[in-house]
């Protein structure tokens, strides 16, 4: 994979947040014990956990990195992180300790953790690193009053231009303006799905069609690549670097395999393995939005890897693309939405009924009435849906799709 | 209609008088750096999403720039991306149409950011 062979490698070959990158080096090379500790926001894939570990490389400090989620409690990050804090080598050579996403670790209201970080930062020996996709909690924005707070943003699309045609030269390609800049605008910001998109067109031209009109140019032929590279794939290394290819949510990537298994026409015991393991999945995003507990979010790829790769294997399963699927299976997936139990607890709410059934049984029935606009008006004012707009084009996407279908 | 505001990132500039509300959300909440001297200014501390949200509340259209991180000039007029761009989301630097369509830019671009850590 060119995003893999592309990684920055060093801190300077990194594009964007230049000033972020800067302030943090500054930080680092003026840190004595006693100062603040530096919290890196801002979204996932914007370099905040490759920059700390290229900068600890180039500090030649030894890096050490805990990530939040495995740390629940005041005491378990007394244990995990007490002893990082306090040594220094016999030559006073420091560790930089990195915590990353915090924020799963501010999802834990009354455990302690971030008072905890908050009164040891001023002992530690040793630099912390923190750093958090969402802002906005309330818990980070009290950690990021104590802390020197630094944004991590998307790179601009001009400097993504600049990198994809560093890659295009390192690739020796002729890659067109026009052509770079439609990725460039495609990827929106995500310098990954840009080189991913640049090698997606230049793949049908190796197997020697030469026709560049028919290349592999949007981002939907990009993903049905990624997802065939993973049902075709000849090992789990093939198959777990598809999956890494994706840019998309672990939701939509446990929607999307779903579907394909479901009409993939395996035979029934394997099925029924495929789909195990697609549940498993369910599961632990389920677990992982619950808790906040990120970091299990590596194995979800592993987990298609070692469970369901092995069932698919060889046994010619295609990405189903956008295909519906019947209304029963529809429905299970919809089920996994907010938008859903929230309309299925408004719904149980009137129709005095549990919620549980309200989505299995009934409402499956209630779009399908929804055809009568009588009925269907009634049922938006008796739900409060005309008060509340995004509910309300959630149900209209269900219903438009229930009439499509 | 009244005149936006044109603010260059990573620049001071200043504003007229908004209040004790709206100075605080700037500064102390949104991270827009202050001095009494120079003025305001979005940095790498900044939610800069939530600064220009404060300043339009209070009246207060704004027109951002981003600078050339190579040259110092400013990259936004000109810019093949200028409508898909959202500025108070990317980083604060940019390229200017100067140094964009260079060949060897990517290697002017590393060398100002060792130029610029070495200070």
């Amino acid at each position: 994979m060119w995003s893999e062979k592309y990684r920055p490698k060093a801190m300077d070959k990194l594009i964007g947040n230049e000033d972020a990158r800067l302030v943090l080096t500054l930080w680092l090379s003026k840190w004595e014990p006693g100062a603040k500790a530096a919290l890196l926001m801002g979204p996932p894939g914007t370099g905040k956990t490759t920059f700390v570990n290229l900068l600890a490389k180039a500090a030649g400090m030894n890096l050490v990195d805990l990530n939040a989620s495995d740390v629940r409690t005041k005491e378990m990050l007394r244990r995990r992180m007490g002893e990082a804090m306090s040594t220094v080598s016999l030559f006073g050579e420091r560790s930089l300790i990195f915590l990353d996403e915090v924020d799963g670790l501010a999802g834990r209201a009354d455990y302690g953790a971030v008072e905890f970080i908050k009164e040891s930062v001023k002992e530690s020996q040793n630099p912390i690193v923190m750093a958090a996709n969402d802002p906005d909690s309330d818990e980070i924005k009290k950690l990021s009053s104590s802390c020197l707070a630094i944004r991590f943003r998307p790179p601009p699309p001009r400097e993504v231009e600049m990198y994809l045609r560093e890659v295009a030269r390192g690739e020796g390609l002729a890659v067109g303006e026009e052509e770079l800049r439609r990725y460039v605008r495609e990827a929106a910001g995500d310098v990954r799905q840009a080189i991913n998109l640049l090698q997606g067109s230049q793949q049908p031209s190796q197997g020697g069609d030469g026709d560049s009109s028919g290349r592999y140019k949007d981002k939907d032929r990009s993903v049905s690549e990624a997802f065939n590279g993973f049902f075709g794939a000849t090992g789990k290394d093939e198959a777990m670097a598809s999956l890494r290819a994706l840019s998309m949510s672990p939701f939509e990537k446990v929607r999307e395999i779903h579907r394909s298994i479901v009409k993939s026409g395996l035979p029934a015991t394997e099925m029924a393995k495929a789909l195990e393991t697609v549940s498993s999945a369910d599961l632990l995003i389920g677990r992982m939005m619950k808790s906040g507990e990120w970091r299990m979010l590596r194995y979800l790829d592993r987990l298609f890897v070692e469970e369901l790769f092995q069932v698919v294997k060889g046994r010619a399963v295609r990405y189903s693309g956008q295909d519906d699927l019947p209304f029963p299976i529809l429905a299970r997936i919809w089920n996994d939405s907010k938008k859903i139990t929230e309309l299925s607890r408004r719904y149980a709410a009137k129709a005095r009924t549990s919620g549980r059934s309200a989505r299995s049984q009934d409402l499956p029935y209630v779009f399908a009435l929804c055809s009568r606009k009588r009925f269907r008006e009634d049922l938006e004012h008796a739900l409060a849906l005309d008060a509340d707009p995004d509910l309300l084009e959630s149900y209209d996407k269900f219903l438009q799709k229930e009439a499509a279908r | 209609m009244a005149e936006k505001k044109r603010i260059i990132v990573g620049g001071w500039f200043d504003l007229p008088r908004l209040g004790t509300d709206v100075f605080g959300a700037l500064v102390r909440k949104a991270g827009v750096a202050y001095d009494k001297s120079t003025g305001f200014k979005f940095d790498s501390g900044t939610d800069i999403q939530a600064a220009v949200g404060t300043l339009r509340s209070a009246g207060v259209e704004v027109e951002l720039v981003l600078r050339c991180y190579v040259c110092g000039k400013e990259s936004c007029p000109g810019c093949p991306y200028l409508s898909s761009c959202d500025r108070t989301r990317v980083s604060t630097f940019c390229l200017c149409g100067d140094h964009a369509p260079e060949k060897s830019v990517f290697g002017t671009y590393t060398k100002t950011f060792d130029l610029n850590l070495k200070g």
